[in-house]
């Protein structure tokens, strides 16, 4: 842009503005084709676009808009109707403008780009309309047509700058705009001038209050005539002078800059609170609070409104909807939330890719719409809302939503899950795995997606930017896409750890939970060597990061899980201590580590020591890396197995006296109920469960068992949920999960078991599920009958 | 006759240099926040004025034994390519001004890893100080034996 004039830079910045204006009024245009406002002000705009490039000699810009504006003034004339075919030429012609700017700014000429075939478009559509026109009013239409383009131009009833003004609108002189309120109320005839003057001179002698306020005060004008003249005054000024334009490196040099301040007030504040002086004290608090507000303000002006970005996708929705024969309304919440500047750019592209999808994927095919009960329309949904310093960007659509089952049968066909350990999976979870590269659901492969390539690169774009994508879908209902993005790039939150001697910055986004292990009660146990964390009856891998960076491995007592979740796997991070929540300031690590691949940056923590921020995503890769060689393992001892036995994975638990071994792939979850919430329906016991109605089997009743009850104020459950239904299986204990390698089993003798085994040199029952199941809901699988994904145990 | 300046420094009792233009500034710094996993030549990570600067350890660069970060450590730090990395020496020496006559190439006799970081000898009043190439003195992933 150096190379050009200004003028032509200043004329190519606001063309850009105007061209993205005329582009959601023209699809507003569509929605409401009789507004005359509309039009004038997409006219206006356009006319703007053609007087500057006449001026500045693009002839080809100018006889673009020129055509464009004809085709504008039939439409605002009347003389001819707002159809969708006129609308898609515009836009076309829009894209012809934008094009040749684009040209502009790179090569300082506008001869490469090809308007006449935009050109033959519109005047095609010129004549349509015409033709048309002159069949209903000949009289009418006449006159309009004969008027040569230009001429319609000129006649143009709205007031149109001139040319050169469009190119420089530089306000008027200041004078003119804000006139003093004296001058103001006198002319109007509100004060009188004398009362003005002698109001003048008591503000010269050191009244601090402003002259309309002391003209009221003292009765010398009325209210109304004081309101009046300050409302002439304010829009003025609003104009001319409550915006200017910041170069945006500017900006990005003072936000660094403060984020230093902040840094050193951080160590000064931590110095003076050790000396204890209390005028030190409370300057340095002063200090701490401007600093704040200083770095605040300063975000606050690289902060743009979410619609920057969502202003472009009606436009986008139109054309694709069109194009597929779809109808789509789009519904924008919490456009005027704020993100960063930069982050904004980086959203954009993963949220068109969510649009696109949507359109493409989500919403049906109004004939499809029709025969399932809904509205022909599709409804298509952005919102934008903060969430806990963060802002969470959804987009929805009511369409048919994600195929579960689907997903989960193309994860295991490319490898990506084990059949077996689909039934065990959160719906989430499998829905999660539309994010793994190269997957795709997609029937047909279509030139908007389906490809596969799209939603691997949206999760890479997000989390690049610190942020995480995940999607829920109710079947029939629709699928929401959520993007949770940080608010600013260059400070985030983050908890601060230690790890050997060392501190490390972990960002929040990531974080999950935070658990301790005692030792006792909550402990780190091993499956072959990998390290595991029972996290509410599921089990968690763990990455040790004193292990992964290392260092000297330390005991598995009085250390903290951070569960973490990254490429929508969860794992959790072994580290010393957990610290405390911050804001860091995120600074560039120096290129030599980056082949590291462990961090993600580095920031300075209070103490004015440097911290390195840990790269999530990398340290959940290498817990796959060891989970895949686990499963490799796993695998070859299963193989191993099964020509002895079974090899499958059992939950062993205790019922009386007795061992009960249940296969651990029918286990939906493991849950404490605390003994009060079982409730009686008819002869049944049930709990609350999420919403729904859970009714418990006793595993000591079914098998006959006998011995006390256990004590304590809550019962163990093992829950199994199928298609929508859950039962819970009440056991006095979990004890275990084990592998069942055992070669010594014998068929069933007594009812309720499939057989018995040796699991843990110990002699252990093997539970009938599908029986047991039974007994707590008789009518679990008469909805399911027809499927088969029952699982016989 | 052409001359150039040299801000010198001391590692395991030899004089090196380097040229004064590509120096930012010379500075002693207390603590250092180690890099695990980064090459042994990286002494750790230090904050100049709120901007994250790598220190290279030189003697483990020059084929030594690292030697343990503790107290001031001085720090001669290089422009670098874009991003400034820091030099870990033993003392500071002076600036001296240096005609190209008193340059030779290295001796034939230098061997091992410091051969590939000199570029040449200058010969001062009764001592000899090595040039270093400052690319390849910063360069961590240089192997070091």
């Amino acid at each position: 842009m150096e190379d050009l004039g200004e003028i032509v830079a200043e004329f190519l910045l606001e063309s850009h503005e105007n061209l993205d204006q005329i582009d959601r009024d023209l699809v507003a245009l569509e929605q409401e084709p009789d507004s005359r406002d509309l039009i004038s002000r997409i006219f206006r705009a356009i006319h703007t676009i053609k007087g500057t490039s006449g001026f500045l000699a693009f002839s080809r810009l100018e006889k673009l808009a020129h055509g464009g504006e004809s085709l504008l003034s039939k439409l605002r004339d009347g003389v001819q109707p707002v159809t969708p075919a006129t609308i898609t030429v515009l836009l076309a012609m829009i894209d012809g403008v934008r094009s040749i700017l684009s040209s502009i700014e790179e090569n300082g000429t506008e001869n490469d780009v090809d308007i006449d075939s935009i050109l033959a478009q519109v005047h095609a559509q010129m004549n349509a309309g015409e033709a048309a026109a002159e069949a209903a009013a000949p009289a009418a239409a006449a006159p309009a047509a004969t008027v040569p383009p230009a001429e319609a131009s000129a006649e143009t009833p709205v007031p149109l700058d001139e040319a050169p003004a469009a190119v420089r609108p530089e306000p008027e002189p200041v004078e003119e705009q804000r006139k003093p309120i004296g001058e103001l109320l006198v002319e109007s005839g509100g004060a009188q001038p004398q009362d003005v003057g002698s109001a003048l001179a008591q503000q010269l002698e050191g009244d601090e209050r402003k002259l309309g306020t002391i003209l009221l005060e003292e009765g010398k004008a009325k209210p109304a005539a004081v309101n009046e003249a300050l409302q002439q005054q304010a829009p003025k000024r609003s104009i001319a002078d409550s915006a200017i334009r910041v170069d945006v490196d500017l900006l990005d040099t003072l936000l660094n800059m403060v984020g230093e301040l902040v840094l050193a007030r951080n160590q000064l504040v931590r110095g003076v609170m050790e000396i204890g002086d209390a005028t030190l004290v409370r300057s340095a608090q002063r200090l701490g609070m401007i600093t704040s507000e200083l770095q605040e303000g300063i975000m606050k002006t690289r902060m743009q409104p979410i619609e920057h970005i969502w202003s472009k996708l009606p436009r986008v929705i139109r054309d694709l909807s069109n194009s597929l024969g779809k109808k789509v309304e789009l519904v924008m919440q919490g456009k005027e939330t704020e993100l960063d500047r930069s982050l904004l750019e980086a959203v954009k592209d993963p949220l068109t890719h969510l649009v696109r999808n949507a359109v493409d994927h989500g919403i049906e095919e109004p004939e499809r719409r029709l025969a399932a009960g809904k509205s022909a329309e599709g409804t298509l949904t952005l919102r934008a809302y903060h969430e806990g310093g963060h802002v969470a960007v959804e987009v929805a659509d009511d369409g048919a939503g994600l195929d579960v089952d689907r997903i989960a049968q193309k994860a295991v066909e490319k490898g990506l899950l084990r059949a077996e350990q689909v039934p065990n999976m959160d719906k989430r979870d499998i829905m999660a795995m539309v994010f793994q590269p190269g997957f795709s659901t997609a029937a047909k492969v279509t030139n908007v997606s389906g490809r596969g390539v799209g939603m691997d690169v949206v999760k890479t774009n997000i989390e690049n930017i610190g942020g995480a994508v995940s999607v829920d879908s109710t079947p029939g209902e629709g699928t929401v896409w959520r993007l949770t993005i940080p608010l600013t790039l260059a400070i985030i939150q983050a908890l601060t750890v230690d790890c050997g001697e060392q501190r490390y910055v972990v960002p929040q986004v990531a974080v999950l939970e935070l658990v301790f292990i005692d030792g006792n009660s909550t402990k780190i146990e091993y499956a072959s060597g990998a390290p595991v964390y029972r996290l509410r009856g599921k089990l968690l891998p763990l990455v040790r990061l004193d292990r992964t960076l290392g260092l000297e491995v330390g005991g598995d007592q009085g250390v903290y899980i951070m569960v973490l979740q990254a490429d929508g796997r969860r794992f959790g991070l072994v580290v010393d201590r957990v610290l405390n929540t911050e804001e860091v300031v995120v600074k560039a690590l120096n290129s030599r580590f980056k082949d590291i691949g462990l961090y993600a940056g580095a920031t300075i923590l209070g103490d004015g020591k440097v911290g390195l921020i840990l790269d999530v995503s990398s340290l959940a890769r290498r817990s796959h890396l060891t989970a895949d060689a686990d499963r490799k393992s796993l695998e070859g001892s299963s193989r191993a197995n099964s020509a002895a036995g079974t090899g499958e994975r059992l939950l062993v638990t205790a019922v009386g006296e007795r061992r009960v071994a249940i296969p651990l792939d029918t286990v939906t979850r493991l849950e404490e109920f605390p003994r009060d919430r079982i409730e009686h329906a008819g002869s049944r016991e049930v709990v609350q469960y999420r919403g729904q109605i859970l009714p418990l089997v006793r595993l000591s009743h079914l098998l006959g068992a006998y011995g006390e009850e256990p004590e304590g104020d809550t019962v163990s459950v093992v829950v199994y949920s199928e298609g929508g239904r859950s039962v819970a299986l009440v056991v006095d204990r979990i004890v275990d999960i084990a592998e069942n390698s055992t070669t010594a089993r014998r068929d069933a003798e007594e009812d309720g078991l499939v057989g018995t085994a040796v699991i843990q040199q110990r002699v252990t029952e093997l539970l009938d599920v599908r029986r047991a199941i039974l007994a707590a809901d008789p009518n679990f699988y008469s909805d399911l009958e027809n499927d088969e994904m029952l699982v016989e145990a | 006759m052409a001359s150039r300046q040299f801000a010198t420094f001391e590692v395991a009792g030899q004089l090196f240099g380097v040229e004064v233009d590509t120096v930012q500034e010379v500075l002693s710094y207390n603590e250092y926040t180690p890099v695990p996993l980064a090459p042994p030549a990286v002494g750790g990570l230090f904050n100049l004025r709120g901007q994250v600067i790598a220190a290279v350890d030189l003697r483990v660069q020059l084929g030594m034994a690292r030697k343990a970060l503790q107290g001031p450590v001085m720090n001669v730090i290089l422009r670098g390519d874009g991003e400034p990395v820091s030099l870990l020496v033993d003392k500071i020496g002076e600036v001296v001004d240096l005609d190209d006559e008193r340059f030779e190439p290295p001796p034939d006799t230098l061997s091992g890893p410091t051969r590939e970081l000199v570029v040449g000898t200058f010969k001062l009043d009764g001592r000899l100080m090595l040039a270093l190439d400052v690319n390849q003195a910063v360069d961590t992933y240089r192997a070091t034996t």
